[in-house]
């Protein structure tokens, strides 16, 4: 069987800058904006492309990702048209490896791809928030004729030196790769999200895998590659908001995005670009006789008894009363207990915040609190 | 033991919530925001571990369809397991003659094919938390035909005037039936959940056409009773239960159980209520949002206050609207500036142009799916 365009998303990195968030789940599985896991983006945005063929590469803390992937029914990719499956590393004939990077993940997943004979690659990564439809980038690809299409967005040129940056001609092809440079050439970041013509990326992965000096990284090996052996890599100018939530303060403000509704709007009733996710069985979401919420945006089964401002709060957490949290990111099952303030701060799941406890009241930076008893 | 037991949600034979249930059946009206009120009978079959279900529908066949959805199968199994729904195709939605055993008679070929030893009937009014194992145990212990729940109230209890009254002698042993004027002390409400023997559920369809063509199950068991011609039995329930039998009541005990006390008699952690999904976002809350005691579904926007009400999917509620002592369905908009109080807005209603919408504490102001106020 044919596909035309397989999704590979990139799902097995730890995220240790999220520090104990992601001590027993993988990044990507991390909860988001009181009912989703950033892995819903990708996949939703999958979804609403057509795209119904996708293989997450898992790797680290997989266990609670792949039952949440499940049939694919929560995307809609439980159909006899779609393929929805995790793949790990795994032992083969040739011994066992863990993926050394993320060509590697793709490399040693060839023989899959190889099956579902796709003409094009869609390389994304799993922990972006973000609304798309790809197929606009997939057109480009195809019209350019071009051996790799790379998303770019614009950055501020003095945060340039923080991210992987290409320099195109006037046809936004790429003419120069820089890895976190100190003299960026352009301003445009690559997404680390790729359109690949299979065969041409097929060879490129065989090649990188006998290469003992490479990182087996698409960033730094693959492209550079791909560049100066004289392939066509094309821009791809990406257009709205998108985040790569990898530290404590880039999730949080991602979370507190979210109830802006501006840029990035959840609440717009497009069809077109939904998000969709897991709905769990909770009881229906109470504000109680003097319960306070304002600012904020709030999941099913939450139980509002204190007083919630600019805060992000999922299903089965408990405001007791009297308690007051502002600007936090409180998580699924978290119980802030009576008298308890909390600022600033991201409550991990099923964590307990003790009466009358103060965390972070003053504080400027974004601090966690995991105490996870579940 | 529950591979043996098939489930069967009785939409037929309920009660009217007057204009409520005017255009849907009973058991797929909104409750709490979030719920149709079928969901609980459903669930309990899905917690007892009944995992054949079969609905019964008298009418609106495509509202109960999409509320049970596709993806929804709330069983162990999905090939052991099912969620079918049956309607009479012959008979006319209004008839009288369009009875829930009539509706059994026209599929019984399909019944027929299922594998059960026991069936459980149970209507979509009485909400509660019930583990149905224990009716079937006590049935197979007693050796009855007919085993039907109950509940005992104190006479002076209105929220079960009219419903049904088992008399129940000996040994559980139910003598006939009657209805709940008040004048009793105290009466065993029939909360017609009902399990048959398979024998005795099959008699019951092949004889009803003899007795009459009217009658429905709840009529046939009490026929069966009267007579003496089935071992009818009752089982006392001394749980919660929450009857929705007019809209009245629908009112009352939605106001109810925004009090966490009544609350936790229903939703219990080891006893998860499904719904269908509708792929809604959280609800969003503005900077000027004011709520107090009220539930709020998912999708729904806030910006202005709400009080002491139940807000279901989508509702938009903008600055300086105040809603109270409200219950509003899916989807409905109120307006800047404009409050309502003592209002059940149906479905896709747009508060715009009046000011100020008030119903009468004793009664609710309805306004119906889709107009402009």
């Amino acid at each position: 069987m044919s596909t035309k365009v397989v999704a590979m998303i990139l799902a097995g990195g730890k995220g240790t800058r999220l520090e104990s968030l992601t001590k027993k789940i993988a990044k990507p599985a991390v909860s988001f904006a009181a009912k989703y896991h950033i892995i819903d983006f990708p996949l939703s945005n999958c979804a609403n492309s057509g795209i119904n063929t996708i293989g997450v590469l898992t790797q680290y803390e997989s266990t609670f990702l792949d039952t949440y992937l499940g049939s694919g029914e929560k995307w809609g990719m439980n159909g006899v048209h779609s393929v929805l499956t995790s793949l790990a590393p795994r032992q083969t004939e040739e011994g066992a490896q863990w993926y050394k990077g993320t060509a590697d993940a793709i490399a040693q997943n060839i023989d899959f791809l190889d099956d579902l004979d796709p003409e094009y690659v869609l390389i994304l990564s799993g922990d972006h928030i973000y609304k798309t439809l790809y197929n606009e980038m997939i057109d480009l690809h195809q019209q350019t004729g071009a051996d790799a299409t790379i998303s770019v967005i614009e950055v501020d040129p003095k945060e340039a030196s923080r991210f992987g940056i290409m320099a195109v001609n006037a046809k936004d092809i790429i003419v120069e790769f820089q890895e976190k440079p100190k003299k960026p050439k352009s301003n445009l970041a690559s997404m680390g999200i790729y359109v690949f013509t299979w065969k041409t990326l097929r060879k490129y992965l065989k090649d990188d895998m006998k290469d003992e000096e490479s990182e087996h990284d698409f960033g730094k090996n693959i492209i550079p590659n791909m560049l100066n052996s004289g392939k066509k890599l094309q821009a791809y100018r990406f257009k709205g908001y998108w985040r790569d939530v990898g530290t404590l303060s880039s999730l949080h403000q991602a979370n507190m995005d979210i109830i802006e509704a501006d840029e990035m709007n959840l609440f717009d009733n497009d069809v077109s670009t939904r998000i969709y996710t897991e709905d769990t069985y909770s009881v229906p979401q109470y504000v109680g006789p003097v319960g306070y919420i304002s600012h904020s945006i709030a999941n099913q089964g939450a139980i509002i008894l204190g007083h919630v401002t600019s805060c992000v709060v999922s299903n089965e957490a408990i405001i007791a009363e009297n308690a007051v949290c502002t600007n936090c990111v409180i998580m699924e099952g978290a119980y802030i207990k009576r008298g308890a303030r909390v600022h600033n701060a991201i409550i991990a799941p099923y964590t307990v915040i003790e009466e009358k406890e103060e965390i972070n009241v003053d504080g400027d930076d974004i601090v966690l609190v995991s105490r996870r008893v579940k | 033991m529950m591979n043996k037991v098939l489930g069967i949600v009785n939409l037929h034979d309920s009660p009217s919530l007057g204009v409520l249930t005017a255009r849907r059946p009973l058991g797929v009206t909104s409750f709490l925001g979030r719920y149709g009120l079928m969901d609980f009978t459903l669930s309990n079959y899905s917690n007892s571990g009944i995992d054949r279900v079969i609905v019964l529908a008298e009418r609106e066949a495509h509202s109960v369809r999409s509320h049970l959805g596709d993806g929804q199968v709330w069983v162990r199994n999905t090939k052991l397991g099912f969620q079918r729904i049956y309607k009479n195709e012959s008979l006319l939605p209004s008839s009288k003659f369009n009875t829930d055993i009539a509706n059994l008679k026209s599929n019984s070929n399909t019944i027929g094919e299922i594998p059960f030893e026991y069936v459980v009937i149970a209507p979509s009014f009485f909400i509660m938390s019930y583990d149905y194992n224990e009716l079937i145990q006590s049935h197979i212990e007693s050796g009855a035909d007919v085993t039907v729940l109950t509940k005992r109230v104190p006479g002076s209890n209105k929220d079960f005037l009219n419903a049904d009254v088992a008399e129940v002698e000996e040994e559980g042993k139910v003598s006939r039936f009657f209805t709940n004027t008040g004048r009793r002390k105290e009466v065993d409400i029939s909360l017609e959940s009902f399990v048959f023997t398979r024998s005795a559920f099959e008699r019951m369809i092949k004889e009803s056409g003899e007795v009459s063509l009217l009658y429905s199950i709840r009529r046939m068991v009490a026929y069966y009773a009267e007579n003496h011609l089935m071992d009818v039995r009752a089982l006392p329930f001394d749980g919660y239960v929450v009857p929705i039998l007019s809209l009245n009541l629908y009112v009352k005990h939605s106001f109810d159980l925004l009090q966490y006390s009544s609350r936790l008699k229903i939703f219990k952690d080891e006893w998860p209520i499904y719904t269908t999904t509708h792929n809604t976002p959280p609800a969003l809350y503005g900077e000027r949002a004011i709520v107090s005691n009220s539930f709020i579904a998912n999708g729904s926007i806030i910006k202005g206050r709400v009080k002491n009400s139940i807000i279901s999917r989508d509702v938009i509620v903008e600055e300086g609207a105040v809603v109270e002592d409200s219950i509003i369905f899916t989807q409905t908009e109120i307006g800047k500036d404009i409050k309502l109080r003592y209002v059940l807005a149906d479905k896709h209603v747009k508060f715009v142009e009046q000011k100020k919408v008030n119903g009468e504490k004793d009664e609710i102001l309805y306004i119906e799916q889709g107009v402009r106020v």
